[in-house]
């Protein structure tokens, strides 16, 4: 018999396929397409972006010209503008604002064929350290309450350009999805002055069963209320509200990790599509600063949402996350 | 600019691009392979699934022969299973339930047709009578709180490889999260205006006209001032109503022309796109512990269209923040002006 179970955090239920478990091959791999196109994140294309906002290059190279390692840009087509106020204002029953916000691409590396998995493990850290110098020069802006990382890997995650690069969104007000997680995590901090997340990875870590790999600052999991098949959480164990106040002894163990398991997610399910989330703490709203713990959310795609996810928020996970944890876990890489 | 709207109902955020706005032609299509071999669902072919719940079918006709108008069958791959009492437990910190609760698959046809546009208002009309019985039926059941009547048509959508038109139904032992954050939205409405907030909103659309995309007597089809997809629709009652599953016959025949017409506009005016429908209405009302005594007050039960023409990335799995690249002003003038 399936199983339903809830996130003590959001408070969200889901079904799990104990039963009839799906496997790897199971899922039917959609073809990865892009537009041919001249491609705006390659070294010699710099004038096909904005000017960039951050950028590690070498020396004696001219910004807005090859030589960049990681390079951080201002969206050419972003879902918000930095520009204005927010203005917010009433019609009749309903509320309204500006979209006032920042829409920025990191590319990851100037060779358009290499995935983070490919890189070195210190091209992966300069990415990440370039995630954090990002999250902390937009918080300088009080007008924004949240600052949220994510990568759309694969077209059918929603990437639209094939050369490897993140997104960033400042938001001037924190989202729904995040302020319900914050709210659970808080509840339960008031109530037993405890982290919920510490309370997780001590019960996962004495449970095994749902742990992928660990170093020593980190440890990967299939969370045990998953909402996809093969969902993966990468937590610090030390509890830290921020991401971007990870330190530098964290760093190169995150970068380490975060590699790892991402070939680990490619080696058993033959290269999906995937997102990755980054979950911190809102910025610039002092009365959540406490209670929260950072951590990375890697969901590949490989089911569609339909109708009773949309009418429900419950999520049908038709592999059991013990099981996709352990292939994780056995994968030769 | 774009726009940052607020649902009022849920509290959920949209980014609405107002001036990057797509035409219909401009989304593109989806790809597909079709079933290869016999139609499970067609007439002749019902021995290849599990027996038959629930039937309209012609006088003096055996169930699971040919012979009926629609067909109700229990899934072929359930993710709950019908049989067994409920288990509550704890598991450390986390809660579990197992999974008992009905999953089933009603046939809307007994000929291969692909979307329920079209079919014919009377045949739209047996199926929305079907809906009704399996709520009265499924009610019985005090195991179930919540039922979910729901469609997926097309691959995108999650609708499977053969093309024959169906809708689904799933009851769970547990009040879904979006049903309960609708539900609590309305509530805290309705404690301070006395008003239901659907009546309202319904009110303020038909007054200003933009967003609607039809209206007859009894109902009014909207595009929803904070859409989270393009073309997104909502069909509702204009008299208050919490429960579906007691509408009038009279009203009952009017939601299978408005819904043959707003799912005809929407395959016009988006040529065809995959689509979503979900029915919104009140969890299951018991006289017992928790029960909700205003919910017949402060809810209005109401059907969601959802095309799936954009992509949920990243940025809407982690926020619940949504990208609508069409303004619902300018959907609504597609669908309204769209000939059918």
């Amino acid at each position: 018999m399936a199983q339903l179970r809830r996130d003590p955090i959001g408070g969200r239920w889901v079904i799990v396929n104990t039963e009839h478990p799906m496997l790897p091959d199971d899922f039917i791999k959609e073809e990865h397409k892009f537009k041919p196109m001249s491609c705006p994140f390659c070294p010699g294309n710099e004038h096909m972006t904005p000017p960039e906002v951050d950028v590690i290059r070498d020396e004696n190279t001219m910004p807005n010209s090859p030589g960049w390692h990681i390079r951080a840009v201002p969206n050419k087509f972003p879902a918000l503008i930095i520009e204005g106020d927010l203005d917010r204002r009433g019609f009749g029953i309903y509320d309204m604002s500006h979209g006032v916000g920042a829409h920025e691409v990191i590319a990851q590396s100037p060779q358009h064929d290499k995935e983070i998995t490919d890189l070195e493990d210190g091209e992966v850290m300069n990415m990440l350290s370039m995630y954090c110098r990002r999250s902390i020069d937009l918080a300088n802006d009080k007008r924004f309450k949240y600052i949220m990382i994510f990568k759309n890997y694969g077209p059918s995650a929603g990437a639209s350009l094939e050369h490897p690069h993140t997104q960033l969104i400042a938001l001037p007000m924190i989202p729904k999805n995040v302020l319900e997680e914050l709210k659970g995590a808080c509840s339960y901090f008031h109530y037993k002055d405890r982290c919920i997340f510490c309370d997780i990875l001590r019960q996962e870590i004495n449970d095994k069963d749902r742990i992928i790999v660990e170093n020593k600052y980190f440890v990967a999991l299939c969370p045990y209320v998953s909402r996809f098949p093969f969902e993966v959480w990468i937590m610090p164990k030390k509890h830290n509200g921020y991401f971007c106040h990870a330190t530098h002894e964290e760093l190169p163990e995150m970068a380490g990790i975060l590699k790892n398991v991402l070939a680990r997610v490619k080696a058993v399910l033959s290269n999906p599509a995937y997102n990755y989330i980054i979950h911190t703490t809102p910025v610039n709203t002092p009365d959540m600063e406490e209670g929260y713990h950072w951590h990375i959310e890697i969901m590949p795609k490989l089911t569609r949402i339909a109708g009773f996810e949309w009418g429900t928020g419950f999520y049908m996970v038709s592999t059991p996350p013990e099981i996709a944890a352990r292939y994780l876990r056995e994968a030769k890489i | 600019m774009p726009e940052l709207r607020k649902d009022p109902i849920t509290g959920r955020w949209v980014i609405i691009a107002t001036e990057r706005a797509k035409r219909p032609d401009q989304f593109t299509g989806h790809d597909e392979s079709p079933h290869e071999g016999k139609c499970p669902f067609c007439e002749g072919s019902e021995y290849d699934t599990p027996h038959e719940v629930y039937a309209v079918r012609t006088a003096h006709t055996q169930p699971n022969t040919a012979g009926w108008q629609v067909r109700v069958v229990p899934s072929l791959k359930p993710m709950l299973s019908i049989e067994g009492a409920l288990d509550r437990h704890g598991k450390g910190i986390f809660d579990v339930v197992n999974g008992v609760g009905a999953h089933e698959v009603i046939i809307e046809t007994p000929q291969h047709v692909a979307n329920m546009a079209d079919l014919p208002v009377e045949q739209i009309n047996n199926v929305i009578n079907v809906y009704m019985h399996r709520f009265t039926d499924l009610e019985k059941d005090e195991r179930f709180k919540y039922l979910l009547v729901f469609k997926n048509y097309g691959w995108a959508a999650g609708g499977g490889r053969i093309k024959h038109a169906r809708s689904q139904l799933i009851a769970t032992p547990v009040n879904p999260k979006r049903v309960k954050e609708e539900l609590a939205g309305a509530k805290k409405y309705f404690d301070y205006h006395e008003r239901c907030i659907f009546c309202d909103l319904i009110k303020q659309e038909v007054d200003f006209k933009e967003r609607v995309v039809a209206e007859i007597d009894g109902f009014v089809a909207i595009v929803p001032f904070a859409s989270r997809f393009p073309f997104e629709i909502w069909i509702l009652p204009k008299d208050h109503n919490c429960d579906f599953s007691t509408i009038t016959a009279g009203h009952q025949k009017e939601l299978a022309e408005m819904l043959k017409l707003v799912l005809l506009k929407l395959k016009k005016a988006a040529n065809d796109p995959p689509y979503n429908y979900i029915i919104h209405t009140a969890p299951f009302r018991r006289p017992k512990l928790g029960y909700w005594k205003t919910i017949h007050e402060d809810f209005h039960w109401h059907i969601e269209i959802i095309p799936r023409l954009t992509r949920v990335a990243g940025f809407e799995w982690g926020t619940g923040f949504y990208i609508c690249p069409l303004p619902p002003e300018s959907a609504a003038k597609f669908l309204r002006e769209v000939q059918v």
